[in-house]
């Protein structure tokens, strides 16, 4: 105590907990095996991504079983984080004002809880592709078991939910990361600013403060 | 299957890759080759079936009365289907036509089909051969498991070993490339088998239906179905209307489902997908991250 310091250190509130952060990223590791993978298999000209994965062979071997980790890890995910989840009349709103959101006029839109619309639908997003990669892909995985138009239905369900989970995967890892400058912390020590709190998440940060 | 040995680009000249560029076929043409199986000569003897085991050096295990029992497998056929190490099958099935009882026999096997639904679907390039002399076959070095061969034959034919790699009647490549016809055609004591061009089958099927006809077969017809572009076996069936007793598709197709996924839905994923991307970058560069300022602000606030 003799030494004065002249360094502020921000406040910090927990935002994952340990829990939180080993599922979401093993969800999210699989996750990106399969989408990485899954591109290697059905676009010719990403088919080198295969051999950066492990080989043709054992791209394809791994996609279903990393899918499987997937699966169960986004069901456990969204049990475990379902009550803050529910999407309510001012997540539409803040859905609907997106433009604002991106464009950085924060003013004109609905104070967050724990999660933004946004958040909440990629949340849901992630859980409906989920099971139905899991249903499709189990078909795909043993084509001989299956009815052959079942299959190949299957196949083009697969597609669209890669589309679908692939595209939101893209904006969730770049808000993530360098579009939210501050936000990684939390799945990273689980930490984040109390100002980054207050300033994107204003209700649960009085709720956090309130307790 | 040996395809690069045989094949190779100058070889036998080849007419397209799986999930690669058409190739410029200008340089070499080759002629179309087919089998013709006239199922009015056929006797039913499965030569042919006993040849392709030994040409091929297959051997597909022999039930025993416990394992037909418990299949419940009752016929005059050497096994219920195909299998990984066993490419071709003699198919027999019982019924009623217009002229009495009759014997449907079929000669079953991969197509060749001039439009492979599995070259199609397969996504990993060069893994499905079709060769200028209609051959399709699969090059397992290039081939990573993932069974979508299955999911694209019209005809239900690829059948997978323990390493999913698949297997399937190649036409006797070997042997074609060799100047001799596939080991089948060779063994067929009744010349139910021909093997040539494409044209001079079609012809020669042809005037077989025409004679049929003339014997009271009326409905006699050549099985070269057109939903496929027609094939590399093609069919003289008596009893052509009874497409379905002989065990083969009566409008085999590339199915809707196939087209969409490998077309519209790729250009959609790559729209998606490279739209999304370049979306994040203009809000970067347009309006930048969403930055949170320091300490100061924030007291004035609270």
């Amino acid at each position: 105590m003799a030494v004065e310091s002249t360094k502020i250190y921000e406040e910090q509130i927990e935002r994952f907990s340990a829990l939180d952060r080993i599922l979401h990223w093993i969800t999210a590791l699989a996750f990106l095996y399969c989408l990485l993978s899954g591109i290697g298999i059905a676009y010719p000209k990403f088919h080198w991504l295969l051999t950066v994965l492990g080989g043709g062979e054992f791209a394809r071997w791994l996609h279903p079983w990393a899918g499987v980790v997937f699966s169960i890890g986004a069901v456990l995910m969204i049990l475990k984080w379902a009550r803050d989840m529910v999407i309510t009349g001012e997540d539409i709103l803040f859905l609907m004002k997106i433009k604002s959101y991106i464009s950085g006029r924060h003013e004109d839109l609905p104070e967050a809880g724990k999660y933004n619309g946004g958040q909440k639908l990629y949340a849901w997003i992630v859980f409906i592709s989920a099971i139905v990669f899991f249903l499709t892909g189990i078909v795909m995985w043993f084509p001989e078991n299956f009815g052959i138009g079942l299959v190949r239905w299957s196949v083009v369900i697969h597609e669209i939910s890669f589309i679908v989970a692939g595209a939101f995967t893209i904006i969730h890892i770049y808000m993530g990361t360098i579009g939210l400058p501050g936000s990684i912390w939390g799945m990273i020590g689980g930490k984040v600013s109390a100002t980054w709190a207050k300033f994107h998440h204003p209700k649960w940060y009085r709720e956090v403060k309130g307790r | 299957m040996s395809t690069l040995t045989t094949g190779g680009t100058v070889g036998l000249g080849i007419k397209r890759l799986s999930a690669s560029k058409e190739p410029d076929t200008s340089t070499k043409t080759y002629p179309e080759l087919a089998i013709l199986v006239d199922i009015s000569s056929c006797i039913g003897c499965k030569a042919c079936e006993v040849a392709c085991q030994q040409w091929h050096d297959l051997t597909p295990p022999l039930l025993s009365p416990e394992e037909v029992q418990k299949i419940g497998f009752v016929s005059y056929q050497s096994l219920p289907d195909l299998r990984h190490d066993l490419f071709m099958l003699m198919k027999f099935n019982e019924g009623e036509t217009s002229r009495g009882f009759t014997w449907f026999i079929t000669k079953y096997q991969c197509m060749h089909c001039r439009e492979p639904g599995c070259l199609i679907a397969c996504p990993s390039p060069g893994a499905v051969i079709q060769y200028q002399n209609g051959i399709v076959d699969f090059d397992h070095s290039k081939c990573i498991g993932c069974k979508m061969c299955l999911v694209g034959c019209p005809f239900d034919v690829p059948r997978y070993d323990a390493n999913n790699k698949p297997w399937k009647c190649n036409f006797c490549i070997d042997r074609v490339s060799a100047g001799l016809e596939p080991a089948c055609v060779k063994t067929c004591p009744t010349n139910c088998l021909t093997f040539g061009l494409k044209e001079d089958m079609v012809e020669k099927g042809k005037k077989i239906v025409q004679k049929l006809k003339e014997r009271g077969y009326e409905n006699a017809t050549l099985y070269d179905p057109e939903g496929v572009n027609g094939t590399g076996y093609i069919y003289v069936l008596p009893h052509g209307d009874h497409v379905k007793d002989y065990n083969l598709p009566e409008n085999p197709k590339i199915e809707a489902s196939i087209g969409l996924w490998k077309g519209p839905l790729k250009t959609l994923g790559s729209i998606a997908l490279w739209g999304t991307l370049i979306g994040a970058f203009l809000q970067l560069i347009l309006w930048g991250p969403i930055k949170v300022f320091g300490g100061k602000e924030n007291k004035e606030e609270g």
